[in-house]
């Protein structure tokens, strides 16, 4: 994959609510596709299709020793992304404090 | 003492990105320095230098500004004025101008509210579709970016 696929494929997993919540389950802790699948009114192939998605954009991994292959969340491509987006914020903000200086500045002169 | 206010990025929807930003000065003041072409140079640089700065502020008037980032490039962007509403309102549309995200229009809502002193500027980003969106992050340009942020930050937060 190229890095434009790759993100790509991170912003594409991320856009699901039922992705992100299992994410968020595996924050906690690995866990099998049954306990995942516990809190959503899914089938468990729906859940599953949704593990291959994350999987896919490298947000989980899943092991291949134990027999039900429990998912583990991999962080890495988040901060990757949380990363990009911080400077995304960076430039809005400096281009908003820019502007307070002149603000400032400009009334500091009139009274 | 002056307070600094913070800026807010929420996501009201997958194709919408919301900015809010007080400022300690009157409407008037901050308006003009959303308008006029002169005064918006002062400090919007996004990650370069301004170097075009033109609006015809009516509605149906076009705008262009051009930002020069170095080594990152030259980056075009234009638009139309759809709605003023003096010291309130402006509603415009947004085109980066490189092909192929070109064919894509976006719209911008700033709202300006003013009360005891505080000028307040919502700025709501609207995209055809969230496929726009993302070509935008990855352009690494202007509003885009700011997408996945909240989202990400209820799983970041936990990590």
């Amino acid at each position: 994959m190229t890095s434009t696929e790759h993100l790509d494929a991170i912003f594409g997993a991320l856009a699901d609510p039922t992705r992100r919540a299992i994410l968020a389950r595996l924050v906690q802790g690995e866990a099998s596709v049954n306990e995942i699948a516990e809190p959503f009114a899914m089938t468990l192939p729906a859940i599953t299709k949704h593990l291959k998605v994350l999987e896919k954009a490298s947000l989980i991994t899943r092991s291949r020793e134990a027999q039900y292959r429990p998912c583990r969340i991999h962080a890495e491509p988040l901060k990757e992304i949380d990363e990009y987006l911080q400077q995304y914020r960076k430039i809005w903000e400096d281009n908003f404090d820019r502007l307070d200086t002149y603000l400032q500045e400009l009334q500091s002169k009139g009274s | 003492m002056i307070t600094k206010h913070k800026l807010e990025i929420t996501l009201p929807s997958d194709t919408e990105i919301l900015m809010i930003r007080s400022f300690n000065a009157p409407k008037a003041l901050v308006w003009e320095f959303f308008t006029d072409p002169e005064k918006v140079r002062l400090w919007l640089g996004c990650n370069g230098t301004m170097t075009v700065s033109e609006a015809d502020f009516r509605v149906g008037g076009t705008w262009r500004n051009v930002f020069d980032a170095g080594e990152a490039g030259i980056h075009p962007t234009r638009g139309e004025f759809l709605e003023i509403v003096p010291t309130d309102r402006i509603v415009r549309t947004f085109i980066y101008d490189v092909p192929p995200i070109n064919e894509h229009t976006i719209t911008e809502y700033a709202d300006f509210t003013e009360s005891n002193g505080v000028t307040t500027v919502k700025i709501l980003v609207k995209y055809p579709s969230r496929e726009v969106r993302d070509g935008h992050v990855q352009s690494g340009v202007e509003f885009g970016a700011g997408m996945s942020y909240d989202r990400l930050d209820e799983v970041l937060s936990a990590v």
